[in-house]
């Protein structure tokens, strides 16, 4: 390539980066110029005293806590279903399946990952309907289920991180340890699966801000406008995409739509803080796994 | 040197050929290594001896597309045993045949655990035996001295010359009673080089150590006959010749 060529392509890459950094800059600014002033205790816990909220399971009447708490299990809940599912795919992907199978299976989760969501809340819905009309009575849109299709949501994301990151393995370190005497197996869980943790947690934010944000699965499957703390995951459930939405579309007045923008400032910084928590886990179990003497 | 018998015989290769994709790398080998004696493979780069090697602890294995033909015993625990046979376990071979390869390959893990981990692999979990059998790993190959006060930290951290012993050390925790040494030396400096072929040396009084190598003038001080594979000629065929040295 010619000079000329060489500083285009610098001149436009570091153009697109600067572009998509002042974009979400530019977005985080507003929404937090608009939404911090309206985060406060009495937002969130509205009239309840916050302490008897949180561990005495206090009804909040008018405060986001609900909400916060219904985002929290929901993403907890879908990412444990997830998590293991996922990963133990995408060992199966990258170190057992055949050549045949793999394509196969690959192509399968390649759609999967490009199912619009709003049709996942649409199985989810049905399989509801249909667990209520042929299993039990008490089964209807809820927790679980909400859970369960946001989990089939991003499983793909989290097989694909996996078995990208074991496929990239350099062959030195992946015969290292069978030169040793490891079976295959141990070989995967001492050597291989450690190694790829980083990528394998990449894998879990994306599903982590997925679930957290998702409103077209949730909404056909359990979230509701007001609920309460859930019971059971067999119940209703409130969540904060959804109150963004629900407000955004229609407020009242002025005060509660600068709660829609204090909503998403609180859904942002609690991804961050999930965002936090996995990587300090990912750190956690790859010093158990590699360093501790 | 006492000549080749057929007690003192620790592996026997016969009529070995291996093909990768559809081409053939060695062809029609015949080999027989004494017990407790060094022996050094030379010949031309791209020849096929790291492959070689790795026939002789099936680690070609792993490799897509790689076949091979002939049979390979080694004498362990006493008998000769193919070590291809179906019934025969591979962690224990790989446990009995050591391996060094010509660049350190650490894994992403403490220097202590890099040695134990053979250890941690055969199922041991007694910790002060571990710590005994690290630390006399670690004084083997005279690295003891330099890690002692930093066991946790990454093996990274070490020099080319300290993984390459580090691997030395991990290879022999397990006690094997043959070791394989793919260009050992080849990242060290001169003095590192000279503590390896010492320790080669001393290994010699209860391991078979075969070496591939090409520094001529390291394998006449240290093996005890020499293995040199040509290049194939116009009929294809290759040639194995046997040097006693010393």
């Amino acid at each position: 390539m010619n000079r000329f060529g060489e500083i285009l392509v610098k001149g436009l890459s570091w153009g697109m980066g600067i572009l998509f950094l002042t974009g979400i800059s530019c977005i985080m600014v507003y929404l937090f110029s608009k939404g911090l002033g309206a985060v406060n205790l009495r937002m969130i816990f509205g009239n309840t005293p916050p302490l008897d909220a949180v561990f005495h399971g206090k009804a909040v009447f008018g405060g986001l806590f609900p909400a916060i708490a219904g985002t929290c299990l929901l993403v907890v809940f879908s990412v444990s279903l997830a998590i293991p599912l996922g990963i133990s795919t995408g060992i199966w992907l990258a170190e057992y399946a055949g050549k045949r199978m793999k394509s196969l299976f690959s192509l399968l989760f390649d759609i999967l990952a490009g199912i619009p969501s709003i049709v996942i809340g649409l199985f989810g819905f049905s399989l509801a309907i249909f667990l209520h009309r042929h299993f039990s009575q008490r089964i209807y849109p809820c927790l679980l289920i909400s859970a369960c299709s946001l989990a089939f949501l991003v499983i793909p994301y989290i097989i694909r991180t996996t078995e990208t990151a074991l496929e990239q393995i350099p062959h030195s370190i992946r015969i290292t340890a069978p030169a040793m005497g490891a079976t295959k197996l141990q070989n995967i869980f001492y050597v291989l699966v450690p190694h790829s943790l980083t990528g394998i947690l990449s894998g879990i934010i994306l599903a982590i801000g997925r679930c957290a944000e998702d409103t077209a699965v949730i909404m056909l499957t359990g979230v509701v406008a007001t609920a309460g703390i859930p019971k059971s995951l067999l119940s209703n459930y409130e969540a904060l995409p959804f109150y963004i939405y629900y407000i955004s579309s229609q407020y009242a007045d002025q005060q509660e739509l600068l709660n829609g923008y204090g909503a998403s400032v609180i859904l942002i910084l609690l991804c961050t803080g999930l965002f936090f928590m996995a990587y300090i886990i990912q750190k956690g179990l790859a010093y158990q796994a590699l360093y501790r003497a | 040197m006492n000549p080749v018998t057929p007690e003192n015989i620790k592996i026997k290769v016969s009529n070995l050929n291996f093909f990768y994709r559809r081409q053939l790398i060695l062809s029609n080998i015949s080999a027989e290594f004494e017990e407790k004696s060094i022996t050094a493979i030379v010949g031309p780069s791209g020849i096929g001896k790291s492959t070689f090697l790795m026939t002789l602890n099936r680690l070609w294995e792993d490799l897509p597309e790689a076949r091979m033909r002939g049979t390979v015993e080694i004498k362990l625990g006493g008998r000769f045993q193919n070590i291809y046979a179906p019934s025969f376990s591979l962690p224990r071979l790989r446990r009995a045949v050591g391996m060094v390869f010509q660049t350190p390959n650490p894994l992403p893990m403490s220097i202590f655990r890099n040695v134990a981990f053979p250890l941690k692999l055969a199922g041991c979990r007694d910790k002060k035996m571990i710590e005994e059998k690290v630390e006399a790993a670690l004084q083997k190959t005279c690295l003891w001295n330099e890690v002692k006060d930093r066991l946790k930290e990454k093996a990274f951290s070490l020099s080319g010359g300290q993984q390459q012993r580090l691997c030395l050390a991990r290879a022999l925790i397990s006690e094997p009673e043959v070791l394989l040494l793919d260009e050992p030396a080849s990242s060290l400096d001169a003095k590192t080089a000279a503590v390896i072929e010492e320790l080669l040396l001393s290994l010699k009084q209860h391991c078979t150590v075969i070496l591939v190598s090409h520094y001529m003038d390291q394998i006449r001080k240290i093996a005890d006959q020499i293995v040199r594979i040509t290049e194939p000629d116009k009929n294809g065929e290759q040639k194995y010749e046997l040097n006693q040295t010393g």
